[in-house]
């Protein structure tokens, strides 16, 4: 059997922020290891640390100690615009408040980071993947014309475009309808395995945590059991 | 591909009206610098070209060398046209009548600006148009009676003969003063050597005449200037006439307005760029979190902020040269002969404007902008609209800096800029002390004022700002509106309707009752009878004067006037004169004199000096008992010297009166030199109408000038609420969620913008009445009187003016059903 390659791996992460009396510490020794294609979810209430986690993880911030390293990236030593050339070649996002650029029509929202990126091709390629989150008429659509969902899915095709190794999503479906959110869920883990993306989802929803191959239950900046293991959750 | 978003994020923001806050804001400190710098060219153009008519060229030099050639060399290089002309007093003489004249001599190109009109007899009503030739003299109408001559007949002056050709009927650089001095004569500049009147130490007048295009007329200045000797210097217009000071006043407050514009359109740019910062924070954060770099972040958001700059500089420059046309034409209407020049001086001015205001105020906050970290993806961004210290630093650099520029004036844009900034450091600190005594006063009230209160409270902690530019946006606007009327004021007092226009110079005692018999007859006003003794100042406190000042004399002698004074005797005190020292001596005193204020500082006069006069070769003496300062921009006979009646009256006086006549009684004056052939009439109606012409569109652009101004200060005040809009978006939410009821949030909202602007308008009329002050008195020398209206109208104006801004802007959110708003807050 194959030995699975290793995409992230994260050693004794710790996080603290500066407070009016001194420092407080949000994440605690926290390690982890996500293997390619893997789809992982961090689980845990508000305020448990979850998205500072995801934020380590995606290169967004650098933790107070420990390391990280995505696709064997040391993203603890990188600076700011290191980790930005990472994240634009290796990774994807999508965010619970969708974060579409206002100005910007839901193509251009697409296209954008592969126009970041020099891609010549974005345009075609955004309307492909406007085309399969089922939003091909809606591409001159600017945000406030459409609805909560069609916005999180022009963020889903928005974290495709350009092709990323990892994608992040951050309670992609909290600010949704049920039956919105679930749709949303299923295009999701659909597009993920169609392209074959390691997935981190960082959820309180225990039943979309679910849908992932391994679930990490966090608390007051820990993971609850043994570290990167199998949680149990439910 | 950074073009290409910058450009697509530019366009639908511009389309959007996300952008029209910034781009109007530096839009308006385009088109007003622009404007206002035009026009204040144009108008002052306008009145040089007018003013240059009564100096009969663009720009005259003066000397007392005789004439250089390469002075006139100089000026054809620049290619400019010239005339000489020189200037002196001698005696004329025919058979055996003799007379202190004037004498003008000049060159074949004479005049080069204006019109000089010659008679070929002795009416200026009568005879043909003549041109002035060798050999011969046109005098004035007066001269032909004081000599007995007519024309044709032969006068001496010095060793020559010369034939009196004529009367002249105009002269475009006479004096314009209500004295004429002595007789006026115009002789051919060929014909002075042949008099032998030029001799060493002769005190001879030289003047050089220049016309031409004001572009190589200002190279020439310049020059011109850094060759000049010390005997040389240029003839500016006359500040103390009506003309030279009403010109000098507008200048001086179109200069002042346009440095307010900027001010205010700088405050608007900033609050702009500040509000364009945080508006992008949250976009730039998932810009990088998708991957952008920095420095991919600076090019994209700069070049957007370039076209933004780019599309308010064009738009701005065509509406500011729109405004400079139409000014143009407005002054055309005036002055049918006027030729505009176009100038590239206020479309420089403006870009420059526009990019310093971008850079200086939105660098600092792009520059913090690129600094977002992609992290704050995650977080909700915080709103603030405080100004750190560098972009403080940066503001106030490019406000100073584009004062400086605008004006030219170093001290005055630096006192300015002082004077706002202790304003703004002010306000701050009642704010500060406010905003603490609001506390206990909100406990005891309902729940809207609590809610209004502590909205204000808490704003004004975090953005005292806020106040700052709402105050300073209404003192400026309050500031202009007063001066502009204080200033039209003025200069309809200085010439009421029905002043007298005509002035007669010269009367003898005898001619006195025949003159009141004549005014009867014609219905006309005479005004007060004014003696008048020509006498001279020989000493001042038994210490000899020298007589006839020049630069070269060294003498430790003290210096008179160097010239014949018009003395009088008066009992009372001339309306226009003010005793600034000293006491008005009584019909009862003797032996006294009250002298000119600005002459006593010349001749180094205290209260207490004797001055001793020589009268027709008689000597008397007088005590100086008061100074008077005297308006000299009033059409009224003012005089240096005002001697107490006993010590004059013996003298044989000549006297001076003035009445009013409509234009079209013109026929009087020609039946009044008949009767009195000796008697001046000095004509001020074409004075007159000058200054009113002047007046009326100076008024105009300053009008254009104060709506700019509102303009601005609208503006500022709709950047600040704007800015505010997001934070009062999430605190509407809330309330709404909480329960809060429409007319509950109304109430509170309108109350917060009255006790705003309540606060703004104070604040600015306290320092809009201190403002007028200081200005008054340094840059108008203007009275200083209090405005009572002022009092009224700033807190007034205050609290519509926020309040209307305030509720028109924000009624829209107080519609938006909560549901509603609590997801557009929540989306971001």
């Amino acid at each position: 059997m194959k030995t699975p390659e290793v995409h992230i791996k994260a050693t004794n992460l710790a996080k603290s922020v500066k407070v009016s009396d001194g420092s407080l510490t949000i994440l605690h020794d926290i390690s982890l290891t996500i293997n390619r294609a893997e789809t992982v979810a961090i689980v845990g209430a508000s305020g448990s640390g979850k998205s500072t986690l995801l934020s380590l993880l995606a290169g967004l911030d650098t933790p107070s100690a420990g390391e990280v390293y995505l696709a064997g990236h040391p993203l603890h030593a990188l600076s700011e615009d290191q980790r930005a050339a990472i994240r634009a070649a290796d990774v994807g996002f999508v965010f619970q408040s969708f974060l579409l650029l206002p100005s910007l029509t839901a193509l251009e929202n697409v296209t954008l980071p592969a126009e970041l990126a020099g891609d010549k091709q974005a345009r075609q390629r955004g309307l492909t993947l406007l085309q399969q989150v089922g939003l091909a008429d809606r591409a001159d659509f600017y945000p406030a014309q459409l609805s909560g969902g069609e916005q999180q899915r022009v963020a889903i095709a928005r974290a495709f475009i350009t092709n990323p190794a990892v994608l992040f999503a951050d309670e992609p479906s909290a600010n949704l309808d049920a039956a919105t959110g679930q749709k949303i869920e299923d295009l999701l883990f659909c597009l993920n395995a169609d392209k074959g993306t390691t997935l981190v989802l960082v959820t309180h929803n225990d039943e979309l945590a679910q849908r992932c191959q391994r679930q990490c239950r966090m608390q007051a900046g820990r993971f609850v059991g043994a570290e990167g293991v199998i949680a149990d959750v439910g | 591909m950074w073009a290409s978003i910058a450009w697509r994020l530019f366009w639908r923001e511009l389309k959007r009206g996300e952008l029209w806050v910034i781009a109007f804001a530096l839009f308006l400190a385009v088109a007003s610098v622009i404007s206002l710098s035009g026009i204040t060219q144009g108008v002052k153009s306008a009145l040089m070209q007018r003013s240059a008519q009564f100096n009969a060229a663009d720009i005259v030099l003066r000397s007392s060398q005789p004439f250089d050639d390469s002075v006139l060399s100089l000026a054809q290089q620049y290619n400019l046209t010239t005339a000489r002309q020189m200037q002196f007093d001698s005696m004329l003489f025919a058979a055996d009548n003799m007379q202190l004249s004037t004498i003008k001599a000049v060159s074949d190109s004479y005049p080069l600006r204006g019109e000089l009109i010659l008679r070929n007899s002795s009416d200026v009503t009568n005879g043909n148009l003549a041109s002035l030739t060798r050999g011969h003299v046109f005098i004035e109408a007066r001269l032909f009676d004081l000599l007995g001559v007519v024309p044709g007949q032969q006068i001496e002056l010095g060793m020559s003969q010369l034939i009196v050709a004529g009367v002249i009927v105009n002269e475009p650089d006479a004096p314009l003063s209500v004295f004429g001095g002595a007789p006026r004569v115009i002789m051919h500049l060929d014909d002075v050597p042949a008099t032998q009147i030029v001799q060493p130490g002769s005190r001879i007048g030289y003047r050089y005449l220049f016309a031409g295009d004001s572009a190589q007329l200002s190279r020439f200045e310049t020059d011109m200037t850094a060759r000049m000797t010390p005997h040389q210097r240029w003839q500016k217009m006359d500040a103390e006439s009506a003309i030279g000071s009403a010109l000098e006043r507008a200048e001086r407050f179109l200069l002042l307005a346009g440095l307010l514009g900027i001010v205010l359109a700088a405050c608007a740019a900033a609050v702009a760029a500040g509000r364009y910062s945080q508006r992008h924070t949250q976009s730039v954060a998932v810009i990088k979190a998708l991957g952008a770099t920095t420095a991919q972040i600076r090019l994209l958001y700069g070049s957007h902020l370039f076209l933004v700059v780019l599309f308010s500089l064009l738009i701005g420059a065509v509406a500011g040269q729109v405004a400079i046309e139409a000014a143009n034409w407005g002054i055309a209407q005036f002055l049918p002969d006027y030729r505009a020049q176009f100038s590239w001086r206020p479309l420089g001015l403006g870009i420059l404007t526009c990019l310093i205001c971008a850079l200086l105020f939105a660098a600092r906050p792009m520059w913090r902008l690129s600094k977002t970290a992609a992290i704050d993806v995650l977080k909700q961004p915080a709103l603030s609209l405080g100004l750190d210290k560098l972009q403080l630093i940066a503001g106030a650099a490019a406000i100073w800096s584009l004062m400086w520029l605008f004006s030219g004036e170093f001290t005055l844009s630096l006192g300015l800029f002082v004077l706002c900034a202790l304003f703004a450091g002010l306000l701050m600190a009642v704010a500060a002390l406010l905003v603490r005594m609001a506390k206990p006063v909100a406990a005891g009230q309902s729940s809207a004022r609590r809610l209004a209160l502590a909205n204000l409270r808490r704003r004004l902690w975090a953005n005292s700002f806020q106040l700052i530019t709402f105050s300073l946006a209404i003192f400026l606007a309050l500031l202009l509106y007063f001066l502009r009327a204080e200033l039209i004021g003025q200069w309809q007092r200085q010439i009421p309707v029905g002043a007298p226009n005509q002035f007669l110079v010269n009367i003898t005692e005898q001619q006195r009752l025949q003159l009141d018999q004549f005014a009867l007859t014609h219905q006309l006003q005479l005004d007060n009878y004014y003696p008048v003794v020509r006498g001279r100042l020989m000493s001042i406190n038994d210490e000899q004067l020298l007589q006839e000042a020049s630069k070269e004399d060294r003498s430790d002698q003290r210096v008179g006037v160097g010239r014949e004074l018009n003395l009088t005797w008066l009992s009372a005190l001339p309306d226009n004169n003010q005793v600034v020292s000293g006491n008005w001596f009584g019909a009862e005193a003797t032996g006294q004199v009250s002298v000119e204020a600005e002459l006593a500082e010349r001749l180094a006069l205290m209260l207490g000096d004797e001055l001793a006069f020589s009268i027709g070769g008689q000597q008397l003496s007088a005590t100086i008992s008061s100074i008077r300062k005297v308006d000299w921009n009033s059409l009224q006979p003012n005089f240096y010297m005002i001697l107490s009646p006993d010590l004059l009256a013996s003298f044989p006086a000549t006297y001076i009166t003035a009445f009013y006549l409509d234009a079209e009684r013109g026929i009087v004056l020609n039946q009044l030199a008949r009767l009195m052939p000796t008697v001046t009439v000095i004509s001020v109606d074409n004075i007159i109408k000058q200054v009113n012409d002047i007046i009326e569109q100076v008024t105009v652009a300053l009008s254009f000038i104060l709506l700019i101004i509102c303009l601005a200060a609208v503006l500022v005040l709709v950047a600040q609420v704007q800015a505010t809009l997001e934070q009062r978006e999430q605190e509407l939410a809330i309330l709404r969620t909480l329960g809060a009821q429409y007319a509950f949030l109304r109430n509170a909202l309108v109350l917060e913008f009255a006790l705003l602007g309540l606060m703004a308008g104070s604040f600015a009329t306290i320092l809009a009445e201190l403002m007028l002050l200081i200005v008054q008195q340094r840059v108008f020398n203007l009275p200083f009187q209090l405005h009572y209206n002022l009092w009224l109208l700033g807190p007034l104006l205050g609290v519509l003016v926020v309040t209307v801004l305030g509720w028109w802007q924000l009624k829209r959110l107080l519609r938006i059903p909560g549901a509603e708003l609590m997801r557009k807050v929540l989306q971001g």
